[in-house]
């Protein structure tokens, strides 16, 4: 196993910049995802690190070395792709064995090899098939037995749960898990989804538009997001953004919407306002920190229910704040029904302000 | 609810005779097709086991009274100036037709890998180019081909005939095996090269196989093309020596008085090769090999 680096990496097509000035550092035996919607950038940025994509300027470090100029074959890595990638013509046996037998090593250390990997993926019984044969959830256990079979420094992961459905992605999701603790496997893992980032990853990197916006534990991400495309990336379902206009009198900061409900700060939230630059702050709440009233309380905000989703263990309501949607989760023993009307109170506590211009998260100075 | 009830029936009896209609349609047209195609053929057959003197009768004798195989003898009789001159033909055939098919793979092959896997300043340009010369029918080409060919000392080899039909049968093979590479997944490739190999060891080991199909398809179809080819041949060789199947037995059987069974039989013996390489490679044409390779 070893750590990689990610320096001031770049990818250019054409003009267009699909990786821009990335800098990142995976320690050895850790598990980061690579997470952001499509076109993001992260699937060109593991390709870079794979060697499958060149680098345009920057540099990457497997180990202590410079891996820019090498052959994927050289990087000693393994990767496991979205669509599987295993070879059709061959076994299950000769796909695990591929990579061994490129590496030319003895017959009977590549049979032992195969098939104490295949023991620990639980497949000896498929070791004749040929890939149609398998379901697609053997199919990916192939692919991620074609990957372990070598003992590489780092495996490169490219949405490789995207493609099955959604119970056995659940359960793949969890061997995986297990699999980077048994192993102290250095894992990069690339997704689209967020909550495969945040309930497996040791640190997940969001990145948009080529740009990484925040590196750092998924607790962190969660709780402290730099800016409002991470807010609102990262968790389920989306945290509610309110374009908001703040005004300091009295003493009082008091952010206002242009429909003209108004919202008190606290000190600490009034004090990070009071160093932005602009007077345009959007509000940020979490479904969780929005408390549901079915009547006015001080401090709340009138607002309109519009649908409800119970999912057995919680409700959530969607609601129009005037302009704005907002997002609330309440117990299911509360019955809203749609176009009722509601009171909002958020918790100063957890509420996350950004500045509306620059988008970036606004913190007390 | 009852009106649609009253009218659902009728309806589907008169969507489903229309259908019938077309089926049996269908089924004459295929017919006709059939006997089109496989009478030829067949009256091929039958008049190259009969006689000389029967094959001129009329009305024609439809089962021949005395089948024999002496045109057949004849033919592949090495002692006879007739069947020296038919297995030379057919050898020189053989030939021409196998090196065409053995050079338009080599050139084939990496030339469609490039067009379907990297890009290249001018590479839609190049490829459309490549089209160019099937835009023109065969014969305008003739008399410049023959000047080209006089001018480089290719007039009266096989090497001209070869070098013809490359040009003819190469935009096809690439076209066509390109398309058999865009099919195949580039993570195929890229898996191979992350296992170890290197990207030739990953087009020889993966793809290449993958690609079989393809390559016998083109190879079918620049054999039979080459094979049967007429025009060129006839222009390109004079020395009887040197002849191929389709010129040589035109011109061996007018030179003697029409001799329609040898004709026929010629023509069944030269047929052969193309059957025989169809019928053992065809189901290459049908496998879908790349099944199972990705999720769709």
């Amino acid at each position: 196993m070893a750590h990689v680096v990610l320096k001031d990496l770049v990818k250019t097509y054409g003009g267009f910049k699909a990786v821009n000035e990335v800098s990142l550092t995976v320690n050895d035996g850790e598990f980061v995802a690579l997470v952001g919607p499509s076109g993001c950038g992260k699937t060109t940025t593991l390709n870079l690190v794979a060697g499958l994509t060149s680098v345009t300027s920057g540099d990457i470090f497997i180990g202590d070395r410079v891996v820019n100029d090498l052959d994927p074959k050289d990087r000693d890595i393994a990767m496991v792709f979205q669509n599987y990638a295993l070879y059709p013509q061959k076994s299950v046996y000769m796909n695990l064995a591929f990579p061994l037998q490129m590496r030319k090593l003895p017959k009977n250390e590549i049979d032992k090899k195969v098939r104490e990997a295949a023991r620990v993926l639980d497949m000896t019984q498929l070791l004749e098939r040929k890939p149609r044969e398998l379901s697609g959830g053997q199919q990916q256990r192939v692919a991620l037995g074609r990957a372990l079979v070598r003992d590489p420094a780092v495996f490169l992961m490219d949405e490789p749960l995207s493609n099955l459905d959604a119970k056995l992605r659940v359960q793949m999701r969890s061997e995986i898990k297990r699999f980077h603790q048994d192993l102290k496997a250095t894992i990069i893992y690339v997704t689209h989804d967020q909550l495969e980032a945040v309930t497996m990853a040791d640190r997940m990197a969001v990145m948009n538009g080529g740009f990484l916006q925040q590196y750092d534990s998924p607790a962190q991400v969660f709780a402290h997001p730099v800016n409002m495309f991470v807010a609102s990336f990262v968790g389920s379902p989306a945290m509610s953004l309110i374009p908001l206009e703040a005004s300091t009198a009295n003493g009082d900061t008091v952010l206002t919407s242009a429909e003209g409900w108004s919202l008190a700060l606290s000190q600490p939230n009034a004090r990070k306002v009071q160093g932005a630059t602009t007077r345009k702050v959007v509000l940020g709440a979490r479904h969780s920190t929005i408390k549901l009233h079915k009547s006015a309380v001080p401090g709340s905000i009138p607002a309109k229910a519009y649908t409800v989703e119970p999912t057995g263990d919680v409700t959530f309501v969607q609601a129009f704040l005037f302009g704005a949607i907002v997002n609330i989760s309440v117990s299911p023993n509360i019955a809203v029904t749609p176009d009722e009307q509601i009171w909002l109170e958020f918790d100063q506590e957890r509420m996350h302000l950004f500045d509306g211009e620059t988008e970036m998260a606004l913190r007390a100075n | 609810m009852s009106t649609i009830a009253e009218t659902a029936p009728r309806d589907q009896t008169s969507r489903r005779m229309r259908v019938d209609g077309w089926r049996w349609g269908g089924r004459v047209f295929l017919v006709f097709m059939l006997l089109y195609t496989a009478l030829p053929m067949i009256w091929m057959l039958l008049t190259s086991i009969k006689s000389g003197f029967a094959a001129m009768q009329f009305p024609p004798q439809w089962w021949p009274d005395q089948p024999t195989l002496a045109s057949y003898q004849k033919l592949l009789d090495p002692q006879n100036s007739v069947g020296q001159d038919f297995l030379r033909f057919f050898w020189n055939s053989l030939f021409v037709s196998t090196a065409t098919t053995v050079l338009s793979v080599i050139v084939a092959v990496p030339a469609a890998y490039a067009f379907s896997r990297f890009t290249f300043p001018g590479r839609n340009f190049l490829f459309f180019a490549v089209l160019l010369r099937n835009m023109f029918p065969a014969v305008i080409f003739l008399v410049p081909l023959f000047i080209l060919m006089r001018a480089i000392g290719l007039v009266n080899t096989h090497g001209s005939l070869v070098l013809t039909y490359l040009t003819f049968g190469l935009p096809l093979a690439i076209w066509l095996l390109k398309g058999f590479y865009d099919n195949i997944p580039i993570q195929l490739e890229q898996a191979a090269r992350i296992d170890g190999a290197t990207r030739f060891q990953a087009f020889i080991l993966i793809v290449m196989p993958l690609s079989a199909p393809g390559i016998i398809a083109t190879a079918i179809y620049s054999f039979i093309g080459a094979w049967n080819e007429y025009i060129y041949a006839y222009t390109f060789l004079s020395k009887n020596e040197q002849l191929t199947l389709p010129v040589g037995i035109q011109r061996f059987f007018s030179e003697n008085t029409t001799d329609f069974p040898g004709l026929m039989a010629a023509s069944f013996m030269m047929s052969v090769p193309v059957v025989v390489l169809f019928l053992v490679l065809q189901r290459y044409f049908v496998r879908a090999l790349t099944e199972g390779a990705v999720k769709h």
